[in-house]
Formats: C-alpha cells, structure tokens, sequence
C-alpha cells in the first residue's frame, strides 16, 4: 500500500474479500462500492479492486477492498494480496454446507499470510434463499465464537448487512488504530518507530481531507 | 436481467471520458471494420460509463450466421461521430475486408493450402460471418493439415477418438461398467460355463463400492470429477453472460454449456497435475462459439469434438500458466509478467517508471487475468475474435502477439496512466475501456522488440 495518497481521507485501509468460488464475493464487493448486483457476473480470476469512501466515527476512511479469486490456484498469486490488509471478509454460502466447512481453510490462509492483528469478519451469504438454506445461522454464530470473529448473515442482492459488514470492521480497525495511536503517544519518549506492521501501514496512509470524497 | 452495465461503473475515481485519451495515436489509425462504436451511445453525460452493453444486442441471436452479417452493418451506421471523421476509410477497410473474405476463400479451396498466406491475412482479421474463421483457425492450430484432401479423413479420425474419449472418461464408474458390461455378458454367453463362481454384478468389484474410501477407488475419483464438474458448471453459468449463445435458460444455451462442461473435463481428466482452473471456460469460449457458427453444418455439428483438439493445441503453450507449481519457475506466470515489464520497459520506460515505482501497479494486478485468459476477458466479444485472429497468425507464436498487446494496451493509455494514481490506474487496467482495435493490433506490431531472439531466450 506504498502507494500515493491523495489526500481525500484521514484513513485508507485495505479489506480482502475471500471465500470459496461462487459464494458471492465480487457481489457483495459491487453491492458496497456500486449499489449493484450482478446475478451473473463474471468469475474473478486473480484479483479485483475497488474502493469506497465513508465516514467511520467521524472519520474518513477509505477502504480500499480486494476481492480475490475463489479457486485454490489463484491462492499463490494472491498472497501478495494479503500484504498490507488490516481487514478481511470471510465470506461463505449459507446454501452450500461446503463453503462453510472451508472457513477453516480460509482461516490458515490469513493466519499463513496476513498481520496476525488482521481484523475478520465472517459473513454467511445469500441469506435471501431461505429455502435452499443448509448452515443454520446458530452454526455460524458459534463457530465466529469459537474462532472470535465478528459474524452476520448478508445478502448481497437484497442488500442487507452489506453496509453493516463493512461499518463493524472499518469501525473496529478505527479503534485498534486509535488505541494504538494513544499508548504510542504515551510511550512517545521510549520509541520512535512503531513495532506492528499494521500500524505502519494505516499510519502512513493518513492525509488531510482537503477534497470531497470521491466514491458513492 | 439484473446485469444491464454492472461491470464497469467507476465511481468517478478514474474514468474520464471513456473515448481514446491517445488522441495523437488515433490520428493514424483507421477505422476498423467490425468497430462497435455504438457504447459511446450509452455514455451518461457526465462521463460514467454504462458497461459492456454492447454485447447485449450484439451478439443476441449468434449462431443464425446469415444474420451476423446484418447486424454488422448495422454497427456501421451507428459509429461514433469523432471517429467516423473519414468515411473513405471505411469504405476501404469494407473493400480490404472483402479482398480478404475473397482471398481465404480461394485459398481454402486449394488443394494444398499456402499455411502462410492464410496467417498474413488472418492477422488482418478474417471476415465475420461467413464461415471462414473456423477453418482459418483450424489451419492456424494445424488441426488440419494443409492437404485439403486429407481434412475428411482427418476429421473422422478426431472425432471418433474424441467420441471413446468421452465414453471412456465421463461416464460414471456404474454407467461406464454398465456398458462394458452389457458388452461382456454377450461375450460371455458365447462362451458358457466358462468361470464358475459368483455371477459378476455389472463389474464393480468388492473394493470399489460408492461407499468405499480407497484411493484408487473408481467411486473416489468420481466424485472428485463430480467436484470439478460443479466448479466448471458454476464457471459456464458465468460465461460471457450477456450473450445468449452462452448463457440463459435456452434449451440452445444448455446445448452449448454441456458441450463445453464435456471438453473442459475431458482436458481435467486428461491433465490431472493442472486439472480444471478457473479462466479455462473463458478461453474455450471463442474457440465453441467460432467452431458452433461454423456455416458448414456437418463442422457445427461436430464442434464439441473439434473445440477439444483445438483448445489442448492453444494451451499447449500457455498451459504452465494456469499450474501453481510452476509459478516461480521460467515457464510459470510470474515469470511471463516480468517479461511482460521487460517489454514495456524497452518501450516506454517513463511509464514503465511510472507503474512501477511511482504508483506501484504491479503486473500481477492487472495482467495475470489478461495473459492467463489470452485476453478474453478485456474486450467485446467480436473485439476478442478479432484479436485471436492475429494471436494466433502471428509467426512467432500466441505468446508473442499476447506480450505486444498487452504492452500496447498500456501504451494506448498512457496518457491517463500517467495522471493516474494507484487506485485510478488498478482500476482502468482492471476494466479496460473500449478502443479501437485496429490501432491497438497496429501499435502491438510495431513495438520495438527483437521478437525472435526474445521469444528464444525465454
């Protein structure tokens, strides 16, 4: 995330998308930044990007949200991916029972190739097709327990809990940044370098908000 | 559907007019035949692009060829006006298109074909709509020879063992069994009392029961083909959506889809250390819809069989592409994209500079997807055919022409490229505005590089 900032945010922080194929990522990545669904969209191979401004606790954030292929060949490519993410959506189908025994595996991957601070949010999918249900939303409730994660069901073509997905860990990001920012400030006189990743790369991302913001 | 211009709406972050931002590029550049100008049409007025709507009526009834033709010139009409600034080039390019139509012609009906006078034509682009494409791509493969008389035997041949192939590797263990044994019993009856002991029941032995485990299990490898079949179904379900010769509830599009599910894993089976990778669907997709539309119906018919030979002959050079393994090896994908660097470097190092260290959009970012799917992700359907007539007629090989496109798609912008940042340019690269391709092919031939000793020291 070296990359220019252009000072239309207090915040930039990248959010991977990742999940199994066909669950819904590239969906609930348009649903954020475009207000569009897209009920046969293209199968994403490598990656995709895009981006989205809003107002967390007062704050601009600009998230900047990469959405990765499904399949197990694009993981390799994709692991540059994960540099520099602060923030992941772990995305499963609440109508493939499968997609949701392979949170583990999604899991291992952050851990193998994240910041260990990454913040996640798992989100059963599809939640619109009531009918074909096969992961009760109690079985994701408990395993989000169990793994900590935050957790909600979304539906990405009927736009519930997109919004709210990605508000919970921008917000949640924000206040490990704050917190963090404070017991430096704290610590000024011992450090002048931080020690975690993840903070370098939300610290240096940090503008003054001059212009309007620049997305929907 | 719900899909009318989802894919490319920036959020005002990048796009600015989505016309040519190489204006003194496109002075030199004549209109191209096939040009769809009409997205311009779909321009909000403030510069936000709608989308590949194009397609949507475009390509609406494909497979009725006599109509293609139609609908072509009915783009004709609908050019956009800035580029329509010399009619007399049309008409030349629509003279020089039919010159061309007329010299495939009389070339295909050769009894020995002149291999390389049909790849300097076909890099100018064959014709649509009459047929010609598919056996120009047919010749370009080498799936057929350049005897003519040998093409019938040929084809039977191909397609028979194409017809065992499927039979032997796509049937399920039971139904293949079944078969065999309906074989066998009749066999057997002939030769009675031959084996005593129990009667074999449809051939599945003790071990090899659904619910056996074993690796070497026939059931064990079945269900994993049924895995990759689910994958391939969701893939082609995702393929080129906006067209109804793919996609849709159509008994026509299932036709297709079966017929594309069979070859993509028949090539699974066939190749189990890379197996079925998403993308595959999108690079099969041309070679099915060109072979499908094939005006010689007995070629049609058989398109299934003649798209599997041909697409295993595309991929035998790029294939390492899609195999993880190899990423990091000189034959792997990383290893393409620095090449593909290399190139843009000895061309424009500004904007090599630029990308590279300034902005930091990496190749992996943006051209992983157009160098694994052969460009056939980027551009409108009749802009991709159009592009693989010249990737493959170039002399030195698909990969050649792959790397001097991509690199002439990012000379086409670099205008914009070079007032963009990170996200702007990640963003135009990832949805690549509608140019013209003509002046794109043009500018790919006459990039600076030594293609033979690069195409050797790679």
């Amino acid at each position: 995330m070296g990359h220019r900032v252009d000072h239309e945010y207090d915040y930039l922080f990248k959010i991977v998308l990742i999940g199994d194929s066909g669950v819904g990522k590239s969906n609930i990545l348009s649903m954020f930044t475009r207000n569009e669904f897209c009920l046969e969209s293209k199968s994403t191979i490598g990656v995709e990007f895009a981006t989205r401004t809003l107002q967390v606790d007062g704050k601009t954030v600009k998230a900047q949200i990469w959405d990765t292929a499904g399949q197990e060949r694009y993981r390799a490519i994709t692991s540059a991916y994960y540099r520099g993410a602060v923030g992941a959506l772990l995305v499963y189908d609440i109508t493939k029972r499968q997609t949701f025994d392979n949170v583990q595996r999604w899991l291992r991957e952050l851990r193998d190739h994240a910041d260990s601070n990454i913040v996640i949010m798992m989100a059963g999918n599809k939640s619109d097709l009531k009918h074909l249900r096969a992961v009760q939303e109690e079985d994701g409730h408990a395993l989000a327990e169990k793994e900590g994660l935050s957790f909600l069901e979304t539906s990405a073509l009927e736009g519930t809990n997109i919004e709210k997905a990605f508000q919970t860990i921008l917000t949640e990001i924000y206040h490990i940044i704050s917190k963090k920012a404070l017991a430096a400030q704290e610590a000024a006189a011992t450090s002048t370098v931080p020690g975690q990743g993840t903070t370098i790369n939300v610290a240096d991302a940090s503008g003054n908000t001059s212009k309007g913001c620049c997305s929907t | 559907m719900l899909k009318k211009g989802k894919l490319k709406l920036p959020d005002g972050l990048g796009i600015l007019v989505p016309g040519f931002d190489h204006k003194e590029e496109e002075n030199g550049g004549s209109e191209p035949i096939f040009e769809s100008g009409e997205e311009l049409e779909i321009m909000e007025p403030n510069g936000v692009e709608l989308g590949r709507k194009e397609n949507e009526y475009e390509f609406d009834d494909l497979g009725v060829n006599d109509r293609v033709g139609d609908k072509v010139d009915a783009f004709r009409t609908r050019k956009r006006p800035d580029k329509d600034r010399s009619g007399q080039v049309s008409v030349m390019d629509v003279i020089a298109a039919d010159e061309r139509r007329s010299d495939l012609e009389y070339e295909f009906s050769q009894k020995e074909i002149n291999l390389e006078k049909v790849k300097r034509i076909a890099s100018m682009g064959v014709p649509d709509g009459v047929g010609l494409r598919a056996t120009a791509w047919k010749l370009l493969l080498c799936y057929l020879s350049p005897s003519r008389n040998a093409w019938e035997k040929e084809l039977t041949e191909n397609r028979q063992k194409y017809a065992k192939l499927k039979e032997e590797l796509l049937l399920s263990p039971s139904a293949y069994t079944r078969v065999r044994a309906d074989a066998m019993i009749s066999a057997e009856l002939s030769r009675e009392g031959d084996v005593a002991g129990p009667l074999k029941r449809q051939g599945i032995s003790h071990g090899d029961h659904p619910l056996s485990v074993g690796k070497a299990s026939a059931w064990d490898h079945y269900f994993k083909h049924t895995e990759i079949a689910e994958q391939i179904d969701r893939d082609l379900q995702r393929t080129h959506p906006d067209m109804k010769f793919f996609s849709g509830k159509s008994s026509f599009s299932k036709k297709n889809r079966e017929a594309m599910r069979n070859i993509l894993l028949l090539f699974a089976k066939l190749n189990p250390a890379i197996c079925y990778v998403q993308g595959m669907n999108e690079v099969l997709a041309p070679i099915f819809y060109v072979f499908s539309t094939d005006t010689d119906e007995q070629n049609a018919l058989n398109a299934e069989a003649d798209s599997f030979s041909c697409f295993v002959r595309l991929l035998s050079d790029s294939v390492d592409h899609f195999c993880q393994q190899l990423d990091n090896s000189p034959v792997g994908i990383l290893s393409t994209l620095s090449r593909l660097a290399k190139l843009l470097k000895e061309n424009d190092e500004e904007l090599w500079k630029h990308l590279e260290f300034t902005t930091q959009v990496k190749p992996q970012f943006y051209a992983f997807r157009w160098i694994t799917l052969l460009l056939s992700q980027e551009f409108n359907f009749q802009s991709i055919l159009r592009i693989w007539d010249s990737l493959l007629s170039n002399p030195f090989g698909v990969q050649d022409m792959l790397l001097r496109i991509c690199c002439a798609m990012l000379l086409c912008m670099k205008s914009r490229l070079l007032s963009g940042d990170f996200a702007a340019n990640l963003r135009l690269l990832q949805h690549y505005p509608d140019i013209n391709i003509e002046h794109l092919l043009r500018v790919a031939q006459d990039l600076n590089a030594d293609t033979s000793s690069y195409s050797l020291s790679m």
